[in-house]
């Protein structure tokens, strides 16, 4: 699959949700943590060697499972091969906790499951749909039996199968 | 620089909501050698939220490119680019080529440049905020006319600290009998109370306010990811419950991955 690097390289300069030193560990077997800086940016995570420009990779966020590991630990993988784990270790449990929240949220799928909760919530409240002002109340993406047979109910995949 | 090609690859192929579709034909991208005609290379493109993929053709198993559309606009191509109904995704970020696409007629042509236009994370993030906020304030509206009812449902709150206080003896194997009718959850931002399960028995008024099927929402619900924790949380429980019935003993209290 080609895709051009700039483009990558150019968003992960773009401002960062989150960012901040962290132990990572990639998924396969001996691999050693290393101190990376992790930058959220929009649907991506960015690893960075601390003191280089460039970022070193990218994962995209759709479709991840995000786990607390030991205390101040966390991992993300993904619904294909959830034993393919990526580590990160925090300084604190609370750092931990808020990658955590920020990394589930961090997905284009989660906004758009967001948009159609609220979207109905709103229909059922006012009587009125709030996406008629943006002119994208017919597209096919926002309607509710859009959403894949594992996320039409609320507990969706990001609940998923607990730990 | 690395990517999780495989996970790119396995979400384009999901059956999560493409956001727009079509035959667009493609050229003088990196690694697409022109054809002999000088026509453009026609592939299967796929636009799933902020990424766009492209196909060999609609059965394909494999994404041949990804373009991720963030900082970047869509215009309308003008000559002397060879084809018609094109147009173009344009980097801000200098030294990043645009693309160049074309449809294959007027209509896809306006659809595509719409569907690309308002595929940005930013953009979609927006129109969530506001419906969050437009959601807040027909709560609000809705609660001022329901303060009779706020009274009597008051005290049934959800805890919302992550840290998972050791659940009362009631928690765990005492549930409503109707699960859909609770309808309070706890405000945003206020502090966390345990659960008065006194008030599980309250049907009257919040059954008022919903029925089953529907989403147990009330004018309390304050937003999407508070809901969703609050699910979260109360499968957890129910499942901490089956396992104390099981176990027959007191449950851990190892720190749980919130869900």
């Amino acid at each position: 699959m080609r895709y051009n690097e700039k483009e990558l390289q150019a968003l992960s300069r773009q401002p960062a949700e989150m960012a901040a030193e962290l132990g990572m560990r990639g998924p396969k077997k001996g691999s050693v943590a290393k101190r990376r800086l992790v930058k959220l940016v929009v649907n991506f995570l960015f690893y960075f060697r601390p003191d280089e420009a460039e970022p070193l990779g990218a994962l995209l966020l759709e479709r991840c499972r995000v786990a607390q590991e030991e205390p101040g630990g966390f991992s993300i993988s993904f619904v294909e091969d959830l034993s393919r784990k990526y580590h990160f270790e925090c300084c604190s449990q609370e750092q931990c906790q808020e990658w955590m929240e920020a990394l589930r949220r961090a997905s284009y799928e989660y906004m758009r499951q967001s948009l159609i909760f609220y979207r109905n919530e709103i229909r059922k409240m006012t009587g009125k749909d709030p996406l008629e002002q943006f002119g994208i109340s017919e597209e096919a993406r926002f309607q509710l039996n859009s959403l894949p047979r594992d996320e039409q109910t609320c507990t969706g995949s990001q609940l998923g199968v607990l730990d | 620089m690395k990517l999780n090609k495989r996970s790119v690859a396995h979400y384009a192929l999901s059956d999560s909501p493409a956001d727009h579709t079509g035959f667009l034909r493609t050229w003088g991208g990196p690694g697409t050698p022109p054809t002999p005609s000088g026509a453009g290379r026609r592939y299967w493109f796929v636009l799933k939220g902020n990424l766009l993929f492209s196909f060999e053709s609609k059965e394909s198993r494999a994404p041949l490119s990804l373009v991720v559309l963030e900082g970047c606009t869509v215009e309308l191509a003008e000559a002397p680019v060879p084809e018609e109904f094109a147009f173009a995704i344009r980097f801000d970020a200098p030294g990043v080529r645009p693309h160049l696409l074309a449809a294959d007629g007027q209509v896809a042509q306006e659809a595509w440049v719409k569907a690309l236009s308002r595929a940005s994370f930013g953009y979609m993030r927006l129109v969530v905020r506001e419906l969050e906020s437009q959601l807040q304030d027909a709560r609000q509206s809705l609660a001022l006319h329901r303060c009779v009812f706020q009274k009597s449902v008051t005290g049934c709150n959800k805890p919302q600290a992550p840290d998972r206080r050791a659940p009362g003896p009631e928690n765990g194997h005492l549930f409503p009998r109707d699960r859909n009718s609770n309808g309070s959850v706890e405000e945003r931002g206020s502090r966390p109370v345990g659960r008065d399960l006194t008030e599980w028995g309250l049907q009257g008024p919040a059954s008022l306010l919903l029925s089953r099927g529907q989403s147990p929402v009330s004018p309390e619900t304050s937003c999407f990811s508070t809901l969703h924790d609050w699910y979260g949380k109360e499968i957890t429980e129910l499942r901490r419950g089956w396992q104390q019935r099981a176990k027959g003993s007191q449950p851990e209290s190892k720190q749980q991955s919130r869900p």
